[in-house]
């Protein structure tokens, strides 16, 4: 047995968060690692920024990052499908199937190889609502918001007048209290109330604009290919223990603070309204598949798999 | 190597080679650098790098050159010549009075920038040559003049509190409101103290000659409109921002461009004033930012190397202490490194440390409030770090700008009091949070 | 000392300053971009760029600014010893020390010119919807960087200059 390996792990999560989506997992492999491989995690920002999580990956400055593609502006073909790409999902499960059955994993695992990274598996988190300052009944009350939310979902909520602005992730809650932002647009209300964001904020808008978050593990490839096939799996078991523990936790948490929560007044757009956003998202996935090949293949397996859903009917897809 | 060592190495190195007199940024980026390239193991050397982007995402950074250049349009135009006038006569007659007069001098020029140079800068080109020319006890007035001038820090706006409320995650204006009264009281302690002094040795602060005394009530009155500029500059900054009509940065930016105006319309803003203040805007500036730099890629480094972990074992597990006596480590340790080292720097290396354990600590208060808190308690040490030697800013610009006949040892002695009574202060808001967190409690209460 | 030191030491200086008497000027740049976010956000709607503006121009301001910053002496020193030293004794333990901020600032520089090519390489955009090029900005830290370094090196051939007796 030699020396311990040992790995430096930043996640995109602030340590409240984390304290549920990641730290279980990287406590657990610690645990049954025994001293032969150390995970140490670092929460958002902490030895880097987000922006250059990504090339501190690459470069070996940080050995493993737990990310969606989007926020740390992966340099892949793959990087707007990662966090909320609108619509693509409806709920949580929605993920590991595209993932697992549907062939989005080899296109990932492609991907990454591509520029030196690998990707070690993808998790489903929550949907992505809207919690904001003042109520949002209508479309028309999102215009001139500014809401703190993914690259590629601003890109798309820009349309309909969101100012989307991005901070560092830690630095939302102050930002909403000095003024900075109105809103967010970044996770369902489990998160709203563990990190502090229900505090202050007012209104939850139950439409949203993507059932499920796409975020992942990867790693360095030099470091991921110098650890013994052992502890390899034995990562990717805690790394699925981590994405089944988010598949209860999210789920239970969205229901049971929608109807249970103190602290936010659900809104809703009603649905012959907010039909007209689903219909802009599919013109927005028409203009990223005319973008690249990769991009038009990943497109159309969401088509696919959703017209499958649509026709499996209840309970997956309610008319 | 063990994380204890690595602690040690590289908080010692620092220190050793502070003794030297290089630059303090350039002595913190080095270690950081030389931990980096020799322990990180692969990759390290993109961190210096990555704490500039850092720094460029902190958003309230922004605020910092205008909070600077607001101090330097008041001290440079001198504007502040009114207000001292009125102090002056209001106060004068008083034994003692010219010092109090100061001291409030002092509270309205904080009230208007972010820092403690341009009050301090204030205090000793307007108002020490005055004062030493009425007879007043030089040890006495220098020393109010260092600690009132460091109330800069703690009383709104103030660029320290901005920076700690973006390290511990705090909204700045819960903290300026809750640095307030306590600002007030320290100022109330200084005021308590000269009057003391002076009714023990009417001698160390003489009241006017009768014939500087007789000032016809009418231009009494028109030097109180002098008061008015302050107020009103800080009214048009703080109150859209506290009600939240202007975001933090935007409110910096207010304040500014109003103090500019107030200049400008006084036709007190000649080319010279202009450029002094843009100078020594970026020169202030360019310090604060690169001392900040180079404390980031320490802190980064540091905490990447697991020592912030060994601390932290080391004062929750291993030695048991109960949360006051943590809280008061924690006090001292700041206390000894602000002798030493720049308040900013101590800041952001020891934060990533302290923040999250005083959010732990069960103090009876909720998180929250535990925080903002221990921010005024943080800032009170800086106002102390400002005025301690070896290295105080104060002190610096004291020593540059002072009258040759207050000499050297004159500027070390005339703080022992003043450290003191920060001090109180500090035990004092310890030991009542309520003092600190009463006015933000008000203000915001939903 | 060798002419070309000297001549180096005055151009690097002139070039320094006069780089960052303009920089000064992005005070007022960057208190342009933030009114005109105030006035937007008021009357007419939050603009998307001048955020992300503002913080360039700030990093600007002080990298830039950085070189002439060094001149004016504004980087304060712990001078519990150093005070009391004369010159000379200064310009001594200056010489060897200076190295020190030398040896940071090129590690600022390495990292700074490999994530620069990295964001040449792949067109490395912000995440943000206004999405600027980053290259731009971190060529810009370089610049300024490598300034500061022109800068340091101009310090230490002053030091050794005054230590052999010589005025530059
Ligand atoms: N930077 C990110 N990748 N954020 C992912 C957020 C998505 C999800 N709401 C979460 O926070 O868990
Ligand atoms: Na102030
Ligand atoms: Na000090």
């Amino acid at each position: 047995q030699g020396a311990p390996i040992r790995w430096r792990m930043q996640t995109y999560a602030g340590a409240a968060l984390g304290e549920h989506v990641v730290k279980p997992a990287i406590d657990m492999f610690n645990e049954i690692a025994d001293g032969q491989m150390q995970i140490e995690l670092y929460y958002a920002d902490q030895i880097v920024p987000t922006s250059e999580l990504f090339r501190a990956m690459q470069s070996g400055t940080i050995d493993a990052v737990q990310s969606d593609d989007d926020s740390m502006a992966s340099p892949t073909e793959v990087t707007v499908f990662g966090g909320y790409f609108p619509f693509a999902s409806r709920y949580s499960l929605d993920v590991p199937v595209l993932f697992n059955q549907y062939g989005l994993k080899q296109i990932w695992e492609e991907e990454y190889a591509k520029v030196g990274v690998q990707h070690i598996s993808a998790g489903a988190w929550d949907p992505c609502h809207f919690a904001t300052k003042d109520p949002i009944r209508s479309l028309k009350d999102l215009e001139g918001k500014r809401v703190f939310t993914f690259p590629t979902a601003g890109r798309f909520l820009a349309q309909f007048g969101v100012v989307p602005v991005q901070l560092p992730w830690e630095d939302i809650q102050v930002a909403l209290q000095t003024g900075e932002l109105d809103g967010i647009a970044w996770s369902g209300i489990t998160e709203d109330y563990t990190v502090g964001w229900a505090d202050v904020t007012k209104y939850f808008l139950t439409n949203n604009i993507s059932g499920a978050w796409i975020g992942h593990f990867f790693a360095n490839q030099a470091k991921w290919d110098a650890v013994p096939e052992r502890l390899k799996t034995l990562m990717k078991v805690c790394f699925e223990q981590s994405h089944y523990y988010r598949q209860w936790w999210y789920w239970g948490g969205e229901a049971d603070l929608r109807v249970n929560g103190p602290k936010l007044e659900l809104t809703s757009i009603p649905d012959a309204e907010w039909a007209t956003v689903e219909e802009k998202a599919r013109l927005f996935w028409d203009e990223i598949a005319a973008e690249s090949e990769t991009k038009a293949k990943v497109v159309e397996i969401f088509k696919t798999y959703n017209a499958v859903m649509d026709k499996a009917g209840r309970p997956y897809r309610y008319g | 190597m063990p994380y204890e060592m690595i602690a040690l190495l590289m908080f010692g190195g620092m220190m050793i080679l502070l003794l030297t007199g290089q630059r303090v940024f350039a002595v913190i980026g080095f270690v950081a650098s030389v931990a980096a390239l020799a322990l990180w193991g692969g990759g390290g050397s993109a961190l210096p790098f990555t704490s500039a982007i850092k720094l460029m995402n902190w958003y309230p950074m922004l605020t910092l050159p205008m909070f600077v250049w607001m101090g330097y349009v008041m001290s440079e135009s001198r504007m502040a010549d009114d207000l001292y006038r009125m102090f002056h006569v209001w106060f004068g007659p008083v034994p003692g009075g010219l010092a109090i007069g100061t001291i409030l001098l002092m509270v309205l020029i904080s009230a208007m920038n972010g820092l403690s140079v341009a009050g301090l800068a204030i205090g000793a080109t307007i108002a020490l040559p005055e004062l030493l020319k009425r007879g007043y006890d030089k040890r006495m007035v220098t020393g109010i003049i260092q600690g009132g001038s460091s109330l800069g820090i703690l009383v709104p706006p103030s660029v320290v509190l901005v920076l700690y409320s973006m390290i511990a995650r705090q909204p700045v204006g819960h903290l300026w409101l809750a640095g307030v009264v306590p600002g007030l009281m320290m100022a109330g302690l200084f005021i308590l103290y000269v009057v003391v002094r002076c009714r023990i040795n009417p001698a160390l602060g003489p009241a006017l000659p009768a014939e500087d005394r007789t000032v016809p009530a009418a231009e009494k009155l028109r030097l109180l409109s002098a008061g008015l500029l302050p107020v009103g500059i800080f009214a048009a900054m703080m109150g859209p921002f506290v009600y939240g009509w202007t975001s933090l940065v935007e409110a910096s930016v207010v304040g500014a461009v109003v103090a500019t105006l107030a200049a400008l319309v006084r036709g007190r803003l000649t080319r010279k004033v202009f450029d002094t203040c843009m100078v020594q805007t970026l020169a202030v500036s360019c310090m604060f930012m690169w001392i900040i730099l180079a404390a980031l890629a320490f802190g980064a480094v540091f905490d990447g190397l697991g020592a912030v972990r060994a601390i932290e074992g080391l004062f929750l597990r291993d030695m048991g202490l109960s949360p006051w006596t943590i809280l008061i480590l924690m006090q001292l340790s700041f206390l000894i490194m602000g002798m030493f080292l720049d308040d900013t720097a101590m800041l952001v290396i020891v934060a990533p440390l302290y923040v999250p354990l005083v959010a732990k600590l069960d103090l009876g208060m909720a998180p929250g409030d535990a925080l903002i808190w221990y921010g005024i308690l943080y800032t009170i040490t800086c106002q102390i770090a400002y005025i301690t030697p070896p290295f105080g800013y104060n002190l610096f610009l004291m020593r540059a700008m002072a009258p040759d006949h207050v000499t050297l040892a004159d500027i070390y002695r005339s703080i022992t009091p003043i450290v003191l009574l920060m001090l109180l202060t500090l035990v004092i808001v310890m030991m009542f949070p309520q003092i600190a967190l009463w006015l933000p409690h008000l203000v915001y209460a939903r | 000392m060798p002419r070309v030191l000297i001549l180096y030491v005055r151009w690097v200086e002139a070039l320094n300053y006069r780089i960052g008497r303009l920089a000064m000027y992005l005070l007022f740049v960057l208190g342009g971009v933030l009114l005109w976010s105030i006035i937007a956000k008021a009357f007419f709607r939050p603009s998307l760029w001048t955020q992300e503006m503002a913080q360039f121009t700030m990093v600007g301001y002080f990298v830039l600014g950085g070189a002439y910053a060094l001149q004016l002496g504004a980087n304060v020193r712990m001078d519990l010893l150093y005070s009391r030293w004369s010159l000379r004794r200064r310009a001594m333990v200056d010489a060897v020390t200076v190295l020190a901020m030398i040896f940071f600032l090129s590690v600022v520089l390495y990292g700074g010119i490999d994530s620069t090519l990295y964001a040449l390489e792949i067109g490395e955009r912000s995440r943000t919807v206004w999405r600027p090029y980053m290259a731009p900005i971190k060529i810009i830290i370089c610049t300024g960087v490598f300034l500061m370094i022109l800068q340091s090196v101009a310090f230490l051939i002053r030091d050794i200059a005054l230590l052999r007796g010589e005025k530059i």
